[in-house]
């Protein structure tokens, strides 16, 4: 919590070990984030960011390490997560609206036999607002525009109330406009306090966009401050690691 | 042939609606969960699998308790088989590379298969008529089928009431169910025991083909009218009940079996819905198309428009500089008035503030372009004709990107006056010395490392004033009266903030939309 004297880190993952196959996705991955911060995921693709983002969500059995969510094993924290899906896994032409979609963050709460409480209502407007989003809360969310859509998922996971926000490629497929008005609504949820980690693969906007980045490619490259992270050295060696491995291949032939 | 008031008043007939209306507000239901979740094939495999599970049913009960046609027991054997369906597709999906559509095909067939085996081999000990089995007789029900339909109705009625919230979520975005805390894999299963039941009690009546007919059409035609959950589940009962209405009137006028009248009618309710509906219908689609003018057209009106110079302007003058038919002109300009870009007069048209501004950005678009091509080597003659192609490519980037690369020019290869690049220079933002016009003045913002040894500080006044070398260099003239030249990576540099546009008064443009 912020009042807390001591900081429990928002996100503490110690040796994680993650694979669907002979190849781990994730090896041996430690990395401790600080509450409060926006944090960026950049790597190669299948580097692993879905990945890690589904780890913290507890949603990949793990091979090895832990996941504690502010100090807690991710299993019993998980109210405090909330996540935002990549836009393409998202049926648009379900029959649900703006005002619904928010309301979903909710449903945690909600017992099953009793209707949303003045209580949901006001989280669900006070997200809608925050994300500058209500005055489409009767849409169908087929009919909004890619950052409105993305903009309804963010309300949701504030309606949640979690205090830690993953996101998966928010920026995907979005105009240079989308991408301004995405990144207040981020820095607005950041300065209430909240958590975010956000899945990003544009190497050219990731300085400008957040204040810390992890580096990763199935192991853990790199967290820190992106002028840190994005130094020549790193980033060749994570993605043109791939392109070399391929050399001494072909080489047993040639003889070099 | 009996009339309906007739037939109304039959028993047999009453009965008929009453059990055939409980099952398709069941049916319309659960059925719009499957439509939602994809899952109108497992539907349809459910229905065929069930065959095995009453035969099952009915055997065990007379065999070991000596029961013949136990509703109840054929009911629970149903189920089984349909957990048991259910249970062997996720089985066999896992641990196979088949996709599930393949595996649902295979199952349910080897299901419905054995069922039938089964029926035919203990033909002397199930009294099953496979026929009545597979068309259902919707105008035979039993006072029994009533029952078990009602009980059905209610039960899976209330479970999808009091756990709406739960199947919505987990059929919308399974993710977010479960780190909200609902179990997902829970509310699958009952998901599919709601469809198994919901299926048991409506075979006897449309038969195993037709029921995934009852339990998707209607459920798909309130699909197409809703924009909610809840309403598409009220609309989908409704459609239910208009289905059986409609067909067992079907069947008595055309003396034809009841399930396949239902679904006809139910088939035929659907397409009118899919051609009429307001919003999503094909009708409003071909409306909204033809309602649509082509961009090139509207841009060739604003432009025909701007460049009479702010006189009303007849039809008959824009006809000729645009490519459509005068209905479609005429359209266009009625659309284009209705959008605010125009306003008609007695003597003519004229523009709006937003429509000369558009007007502008496209006229800045075609001269940046004509000038382009006059660079890249092609011959006035052709110059007009390309740049009125290339003056569609009007997005702001790549317009801004062009006139950067030609050094910012203030007129076209025909001499004519270029826009400035007004949308850049809204309200006080800053932009670069290299896009103001000749006799504009401004007031310095910052200053970048091109243009550091100049000695420009923040807060000092410029004039700019006319180019030199053919537009190549720029010259700004300062407070005291002394002139500096710049190279355009410095004017680039020297980040300004526009006072007063000399010749022209600052253009009062409302903010961009879109």
């Amino acid at each position: 919590m912020a009042t807390d004297p001591a900081p429990v880190p928002a996100i503490d993952i110690q040796h994680l070990t993650v694979s669907y196959g002979p190849r781990p996705a994730l090896l041996d991955v430690t990395l401790s984030v600080e509450p409060g911060r926006l944090v960026g995921i950049i790597g190669p693709n299948g580097s692993g960011k879905s990945t890690l983002i589904k780890a913290i969500l507890g949603f990949v059995p793990r091979d090895f390490g832990t996941v504690r969510v502010f100090g807690q094993p991710v299993e019993e924290a998980r109210g405090r997560i909330a996540y935002v899906p990549q836009r393409g896994s998202v049926d648009w032409d379900f029959p649900v609206t703006v005002g619904e979609v928010a309301m979903m963050g909710r449903y945690g709460r909600i017992p099953f036999w009793r209707n949303p409480a003045e209580e949901d209502h006001r989280a669900v407007a006070e997200a809608l607002e925050l994300v500058k989003m209500s005055d489409f809360r009767k849409r169908q969310i087929g009919q909004l525009s890619g950052g409105q859509q993305q903009r309804v998922f963010m309300a949701r996971a504030l309606a949640q109330g979690a205090d830690i926000l993953l996101l998966d490629e928010p920026f995907a497929g979005v105009d240079a406009a989308t991408e301004r008005s995405l990144l207040e609504v981020l820095g607005r949820a950041r300065e209430a306090g909240r958590t975010l980690l956000v899945v990003h693969h544009d190497l050219a906007t990731a300085a400008r966009h957040f204040e810390r980045l992890i580096l990763l490619n199935q192991r853990l490259y790199a967290y820190g401050p992106p002028a840190a992270v994005l130094s020549d050295d790193l980033l060749e060696e994570v993605y043109e690691g791939r392109l070399q491995s391929l050399g001494p291949r072909r080489a047993p032939g040639g003889g070099a | 042939m009996t009339t309906l008031a007739e037939a109304l008043s039959q028993p047999f007939f009453q009965k008929a609606f009453l059990a055939g209306s409980i099952v398709a507000v069941v049916c319309g239901v659960v059925g719009c969960l499957v439509v939602v979740r994809r899952m109108a094939f497992l539907g349809d495999a459910l229905s065929h699998a069930m065959v095995a599970g009453v035969g099952g049913g009915y055997l065990v009960m007379k065999l070991v308790f000596g029961l013949e046609a136990h509703a109840p027991g054929m009911i629970l054997g149903a189920l089984f088989s349909a957990v048991i369906t259910v249970a062997m597709i996720s089985f066999v999906s896992r641990v196979s590379r088949l996709k599930e559509d393949t595996v649902i095909g295979i199952i349910y067939c080897g299901v419905f298969a054995a069922g039938i085996v089964l029926v035919s081999v203990f033909r002397n000990h199930i009294h099953i008529d496979l026929i009545h089995f597979i068309m259902g007789d919707v105008l035979g029900v039993t006072d029994a089928d009533l029952w078990i339909s009602a009980v059905v109705a209610a039960a899976v009625l209330s479970v999808i009431a009091l756990f709406f919230r739960s199947f919505q979520v987990a059929a919308f975005d399974p993710v977010l169910a479960a780190a909200v805390g609902i179990p997902v894999v829970v509310v699958d299963y009952a998901l599919t025991l709601c469809v198994s039941l919901v299926v048991v009690s409506a075979v006897s009546m449309v038969g195993v083909v037709l029921v995934v007919g009852l339990l998707i059409t209607p459920a798909a035609t309130a699909y197409l009218l809703s924009d909610r959950l809840d309403r598409m589940m009220l609309l989908a009962a409704l459609f239910g009940v208009t289905s059986v209405a409609g067909g067992l009137w079907l069947a008595l006028r055309l003396d034809s079996a009841g399930g396949g009248a239902i679904l006809l009618f139910a088939t035929a309710q659907f397409l009118a819905v899919l051609v009429a509906a307001p919003r999503h219908g094909l009708l409003a689609g071909w409306r909204r198309r033809r309602r649509l003018v082509p961009q090139q057209v509207v841009e060739d009106v604003l432009g025909s428009i701007l460049r009479a110079g702010g006189r009303p302007i007849a039809l008959g003058a824009i006809a000729p500089h645009v490519h459509a038919d005068r209905s479609r002109l005429v359209h266009a300009l009625r659309n284009l008035t209705a959008d605010g870009f125009l306003e008609g007069g007695a003597a003519g048209w004229t523009l709006t503030e937003e429509g000369t501004r558009q007007a502008r950005r496209i006229q800045r678009a075609h001269r940046l372009w004509e000038t382009y091509l006059a660079r890249a080597g092609v011959p006035e003659s052709e110059l007009h004709r390309r740049a009125h192609t290339l003056e569609h490519v009007h997005d702001e980037d790549a317009v801004d990107y062009i006139d950067d690369l030609l050094g910012h020019p203030e007129t076209d290869p025909h001499g004519a006056q270029i826009p400035e690049d007004f949308v850049h220079l809204e309200g006080s933002a800053s932009v670069p010395v290299s896009v103001l016009r000749t006799g504009w003045r401004a007031e310095v913002v910052s200053v970048g490392d091109a243009a550091r040894s100049l000695g420009f500080g923040a807060g000092e006044l410029l004039t700019v004033l006319p180019r030199r070398d053919a537009g190549a260099t720029w010259v700004v003239g300062r407070a005291d009266g002394t002139e500096v030249p710049l190279t355009h990576a410095a004017a680039d540099a020297v980040m300004v903030r526009v006072l007063a546009t000399g010749s022209r008064p600052p253009a009062p443009f409302p903010p961009q939309v879109g």
